[in-house]
């Protein structure tokens, strides 16, 4: 019983911050935009915590710090590829070099070896009770309400919403601010646990929750699950790394590989294209 | 006109605001700003052997640049090079060790551009004949490649002899000229013709016609009679080839082994390169030479005390920069 709980209990640490990027994601792409900036909005956010949070003394303002800079990055994002009309994957790239680069310039001249470990944090069971509501939250109003139906339309075909009177860009912008408020609450989930920041800690989980949320079919329920099962994965890996299962030691480079694997499978064998929002990159 | 001067505008805004975070990183760094660009030039290209290091970095960059621009004109993003680099390199590295003289070195490179086309090829195929972005296979596909090397060297490559994860180093050598004290190995001279090749083949030959046909617009390119899934698959594994020959190049002419963490971003970096070259393959040559330098002089100027992430943050300000300016004149209003 103590190992299933141990079990359970690692799951939902490894799963909740791809849930909430996940999330992200959605309320991106769900509106159309191409989003391979997760993994930029993550660190930045992460990084930012843990400086303003040290700076300051104060975790309420370490973690308002965190959201504000995930949410500048993903507005940078809306306006590159809305008002810019870049390519949504270049922008991504651009944003998450200069991300990956910024925040590796930043903690290497702000967090000297004198600067106290501690960072102040809010209780992490917090995070988790939103990274399992938020997905059930956001289906919900995804599919009842105004703005859900809007998000839908942008993302569903730009040049008929805006015949119908809408603005897609407006509407874009909306879904762009809730993905940095979920991006950055996964950072700052991460920096949370892990109560200190360590440079590149995110380690590529924006990518993982992309593909989660591609395996759910852009759905944000369905994408949680993905990550659950991801989470899971990862959890069996750890607690079974050197112990033989079905008469054979896997190497665990087989288990981290799982996420990724099932991803390519899953487009190869369902079909990337009918589930994905059919604006998704258009203007 | 009008929109044109407010696209300018737009355009300039962003190079100001560019200019300011770039300025402001450099006023962090605590390092007088004039001393980190005099420190960035000269580790660059101060002398002979700084010119060898940035040019040592330049030549995989350079291939897997062409690489990179090779989907890119059949309008496929392969953002998976730098796993077809780490497949090729080990599978180079493996070959040469075990088939020995210049013919093992020519398996290993053959071998090697093998790999890479293999590692790229569910991307193209799951592209051209399911609809799944290439994009988001490819990233996959790299995180995959990373695990399954990493493990390949560290459990059946590795050379027990050796402190660190590596195989053992292979006994073959390439030539390299010297010209006043400055190394250009096999591997920069093959980037340049590959350049020059691509230039040629998308020009003058008519599968880069049918390539670039179908970059610019596949449902006219499927009306003219080209086949625009035969035409994907067969663009995706030829840039696979190119990033895995890269790879093997990179161990043949350089490193001469594998080691676990054998590419610090190659890959990564050659999507900057081809993003900021635009659409002309000869362009790749200054790209990849400016990311060369900025990639020798970050180093050198860590001795300052300027961690090495500003040079992300130039990479990454340069590619968005440069491609606004590109969508502004290529692009019309969708409005």
């Amino acid at each position: 019983m103590g190992e299933i709980g141990l079990l359970l209990g690692s799951t939902l640490a490894l799963s909740a911050p791809l849930m909430l990027a996940a999330l992200g994601g959605y309320t991106s792409e769900r509106s159309g935009v191409i989003n391979i900036a997760l993994e930029g909005m993550m660190i930045t956010s992460c990084c930012a915590t843990a400086l303003i949070g040290l700076a300051t003394g104060s975790a309420w303002l370490g973690v308002a710090g965190g959201l504000t800079s995930a949410v500048l990055l993903s507005m940078l994002h809306w306006l590159l590829t809305q008002n810019y009309r870049m390519n949504p994957i270049i922008s991504g790239m651009g944003i998450n070099a200069v991300a990956l680069g910024g925040t590796n310039y930043m903690s290497q001249r702000l967090i000297t070896v004198d600067t106290p470990d501690k960072i102040p944090v809010l209780p992490e069971s917090l995070y988790y009770v939103l990274a399992v509501s938020l997905p059930v939250l956001v289906a919900i109003y995804a599919a009842t309400t105004r703005g859900g139906l809007w998000l839908k339309a942008a993302g569903g075909d730009p040049r008929k919403a805006r015949l119908a009177g809408l603005r897609p860009d407006r509407i874009r912008l909306g879904g762009l601010f809730a993905t940095g408020v979920f991006s950055g609450l996964s950072g700052v989930l991460i920096v949370t646990h892990a109560s200190r920041y360590v440079d590149g800690m995110t380690d590529g989980r924006g990518y993982i929750a992309l593909a989660a949320l591609i395996l759910g079919g852009w759905k944000p329920v369905r994408a949680a699950v993905a990550c659950l099962a991801f989470g899971f994965f990862s959890a069996l890996q750890i607690q079974f790394q050197g112990t033989n299962l079905f008469g054979a030691q896997l190497p665990s480079e087989v288990w981290s590989s799982f996420p990724f694997v099932a991803t390519v499978f899953a487009l190869a064998l369902l079909s990337g294209q009918s589930s994905a929002p059919p604006g998704l990159g258009k203007l | 006109m009008k929109a044109s001067f407010a696209a300018n505008g737009r355009n300039l805004a962003l190079l100001a605001g560019s200019a300011g975070v770039l300025f402001a990183a450099l006023q962090m760094s605590g390092t007088p700003p004039v001393d980190v660009l005099t420190g960035l030039a000269k580790g660059s290209m101060g002398s002979p052997a700084a010119w060898s290091g940035t040019l040592r970095e330049t030549a995989p960059l350079l291939l897997a640049g062409v690489a990179v621009m090779l989907g890119l004109r059949a309008g496929l993003f392969n953002i998976g090079v730098e796993g077809q680099l780490l497949v090729g390199a080990l599978t180079c590295a493996v070959t040469a060790i075990h088939l020995p003289g210049a013919g093992g070195l020519l398996a290993g490179l053959v071998t090697g551009a093998l790999g890479g086309a293999l590692w790229a090829a569910p991307a193209g195929l799951i592209k051209a004949y399911r609809g799944g972005h290439e994009v988001i296979t490819t990233i996959m596909l790299n995180s995959i490649a990373a695990l399954f090397t990493a493990s390949l060297v560290t459990k059946v490559f590795r050379d027990p002899t050796q402190q660190s994860v590596t195989t053992s180093y292979i006994a073959q050598r390439m030539p390299m000229a010297t010209p006043g004290a400055v190394e250009i190995n096999a591997a920069l001279v093959a980037g340049l013709l590959a350049a020059l090749w691509l230039a040629w083949w998308l020009r003058r030959t008519v599968a880069g016609y049918e390539l670039m046909a179908v970059g610019e617009n596949p449902v006219a390119a499927e009306f003219a009679g080209i086949d625009r899934r035969v035409v994907q698959v067969k663009a995706m594994l030829m840039s696979g080839a190119l990033a895995g020959l890269a790879g093997a190049l990179q161990v043949a002419a350089v490193e001469h082994r594998y080691y676990d963490g054998f590419s610090p971003g190659y890959g990564f970096d050659a999507l900057g390169v081809a993003l900021l070259a635009g659409a002309h393959p000869l362009a790749l040559v200054p790209s990849a030479l400016l990311f060369g330098v900025l990639e020798k002089g970050g180093s050198a100027i860590q001795i300052l005390g300027v961690p090495k992430g500003i040079v992300g943050v130039v990479l990454g300000v340069v590619i968005v920069v440069s491609a606004a300016f590109r969508t502004r004149k290529g692009g019309g209003d969708h409005g």
